[in-house]
């Protein structure tokens, strides 16, 4: 069979998936808590695949992903939110009208997040290791207080009262605060969800990505052989960047969300959990981000829910000097310890769960 | 025609003078040797001329001035180099290290990797192909997919030649090609050497402190000693330098064997 049919055919199959996805989530998932973890997981696969491009692959250390993801979010936020508007606010959000909201709102929150990753990739030419994630920890707190600590009732023509206009420390909830436009159905997210891995897996087995990695385990041999540093660096963190905010995109316009972004979403545990995401899988892996991003996600509402029980709320009230929510850092922190000690490179290390193009091997079908 | 012009080269780390007003010429298709003591500043030339640090003076490349250029421009320019301690992509597979230099001459960018194009699939195949060939030359091929590190110390060290020779260099730099050889393989490294410059018609310079494959290789020699010049010449010439015979040697000067016998008398 020709390889272009066979690749016409694997697209179809995958947006039918796509599609199903989208009707067929509500029906087997009734239960909308239990949506919503699915549809989170999916925009954590993005978010954790997104990252490794920097922190696996590239090998720098960033741990400022929430601004990317934040920016995206408001920037999607805002934009789907007023078409919506313009569309005379329906409320059904349906999927045909989705065509026309989600595709500008992801490009826009994708856009503006490349702009901010090209800047934040500038100090990485100068700064490695801890100088550079502090750099990264750095921008993703400015973006997230200066949102936090801006008020939409200062005076007019401030600084403050301009960034006011996205909620403040109460968050963003549309135009007139009716909710922001949530279009994000299984279509976008598992679409998103799909398209990220393929994205990423032809960016680790390409020319593009064997020069990165070969940056990231020796830069002067690396620039002896013509690889420039400055480009593919500055490249990786913008796709990074990009890959982020498309994820902020699908996380605040998530069918079964909360019709809100707060600035307290993108604070410096979530850049932690994204980072958790992609160690815990194995740096530079895409199987280990996928699964890493499920994992994580899954892991949190688990111990969420453990709290909720009556025995846990009973030993609450019998002992209210243990903090459970510290215990549940030290618990979270033990398990990260043990497989660091077991598995230092993760759970897949640099490997695939199926065997990819090391080099040539792979022909067009 | 000369494949490298250095003109009163110089470079300061701070207060010391690493490199000082150095000039020599490489002929084009020589093999041509630096030598020197320890420290005497030959990395730091080799430094220089790959454009890891700036520098006084100027250097040139066929017609090509390299100042203010940065190594992977002067990569581009057909420059190759190989390193003192072996710097290799680690935990990339020998194949890989070696198509990594190649990502130059790729015609299909990271859109067509990206659609996995026919052209991103046909510059793959035809980029391995030249690579399993450089990989044949240098008796590499039937390790291509073991990772780098893998290798013994004789065969990373041939690894590092075949991925600068995969940049199609129009001059090979060789930082202490011997180093860790015994006599034996520092005779075939001798042959490869020349074998290497006639196959590809390359110029070859190389840094070495074996002096059998100085002597035995070089067409023509520069002596450095604490930075400067102190011979140039054919190895016949260089073997009998006084000078160069010092500086190994080290042979006392009469200043300082008159100023360590001061030294000696006033501490007792």
């Amino acid at each position: 069979m020709p390889s272009w049919i066979k690749r016409g055919a694997l697209a179809l199959a995958l947006v039918a998936v796509a599609v199903a996805a989208e009707f067929a989530m509500p029906v087997i998932i009734p239960d909308t808590a239990w949506r919503v973890l699915v549809q989170q997981a999916l925009v954590a696969v993005v978010i954790a695949l997104s990252l490794n491009v920097i922190n696996g692959m590239a090998g720098q250390f960033s741990i400022g992903h929430a601004g990317f993801v934040g920016i995206g979010a408001y920037t999607s936020a805002v934009v789907a939110s007023h078409m919506h508007a313009r569309l005379g606010s329906p409320t059904d959000y349906s999927f045909a009208h989705s065509f026309m909201i989600v595709p500008p709102a992801i490009i826009a929150a994708g856009l503006v997040a490349a702009v901010f990753g090209f800047l934040l990739g500038l100090p990485s030419l100068r700064l490695k290791g801890d100088y550079l994630a502090i750099v990264t920890l750095g921008f993703a707190e400015i973006f997230r207080l200066l949102i936090a600590t801006s008020s939409p009732g200062a005076p007019e023509g401030t600084l403050s009262h301009t960034i006011g206009q996205l909620g403040g420390q109460q968050g963003y909830g549309g135009p007139e605060d009716r909710g922001i436009a949530q279009y994000a159905g299984g279509f976008w997210l598992v679409g998103g969800a799909i398209t990220a891995i393929i994205i990423a897996w032809r960016l680790k087995f390409s020319g593009w990505g064997r020069a990165l990695r070969a940056l990231r385990e020796n830069e002067v041999a690396a620039a002896a052989v013509g690889v420039d540093p400055t480009s593919y660096k500055v490249t990786s963190f913008v796709i990074s960047a990009i890959g982020g905010g498309i994820a902020g995109a699908l996380l605040a316009g998530m069918r079964d969300g909360t019709p809100t972004v707060q600035p307290d979403q993108f604070n410096f545990f979530f850049s932690f959990d994204a980072i958790t995401m992609v160690i815990l899988g194995g740096s530079g892996s895409v199987s280990g981000a996928v699964l890493g991003g499920i994992f994580v996600t899954v892991t949190n509402r688990i111990i969420e829910q453990l709290q909720r029980l009556d025995s846990v709320e009973a030993f609450r009230i019998a002992h209210p000097d243990v903090d459970l929510n510290a215990l549940r850092m030290v618990v979270y922190a033990a398990v990260l310890v043990a497989l660091m000690v077991m598995r230092p490179s993760g759970v897949f290390g640099e490997r695939e769960i199926i065997k990819g193009r090391r080099g040539p091997a792979e022909k067009p079908a | 025609m000369a494949a490298l012009d250095l003109k009163h080269v110089s470079k300061r780390f701070g207060g010391l003078k690493a490199v000082s007003e150095v000039s020599f010429t490489v002929p084009e298709r020589s093999i041509f040797g630096l030598i020197g003591p320890n420290g005497a500043g030959k990395t730091t030339v080799f430094n220089l001329v790959t454009g890891v640090y700036d520098f006084e003076g100027s250097i040139t490349f066929g017609d090509t001035s390299l100042r203010g250029k940065k190594p992977a421009q002067i990569a581009r320019l057909g420059i190759g180099r190989t390193f003192q301690n072996i710097r290799l992509f680690q935990s990339l597979t020998v194949l890989e290290n070696v198509l990594v230099a190649c990502e130059k001459r790729r015609r299909a960018h990271l859109g067509a990797a990206l659609l996995r194009s026919p052209l991103f699939f046909r510059d793959e195949a035809d980029m391995a192909e030249q690579a399993m060939k450089l990989l044949a030359i240098f008796k590499l091929e039937h390790m291509a997919d073991e990772i780098s590190t893998s290798l013994s110390y004789g065969n990373q060290r041939r690894l590092e030649i075949a991925r600068a020779m995969m940049l199609k260099p129009k001059m090979l730099l060789l930082d202490e090609p011997a180093a860790g050889m015994n006599y034996g393989e520092a005779e075939g490294l001798k042959e490869q050497i020349r074998w290497l410059r006639d196959e590809f018609e390359i110029t070859v310079v190389l840094v070495e402190h074996n002096m059998q494959v100085v002597m035995g290789v070089c067409e023509d020699i520069h002596v450095l000693d604490h930075g400067e010049t102190i011979a140039h010449g054919p190895p016949d010439k260089i073997k009998k330098d006084p000078k160069v015979l010092a500086a190994y040697l080290g042979e006392e000067t009469e200043e300082e064997a008159q100023s360590e016998a001061a030294a000696g008398e006033a501490s007792p």
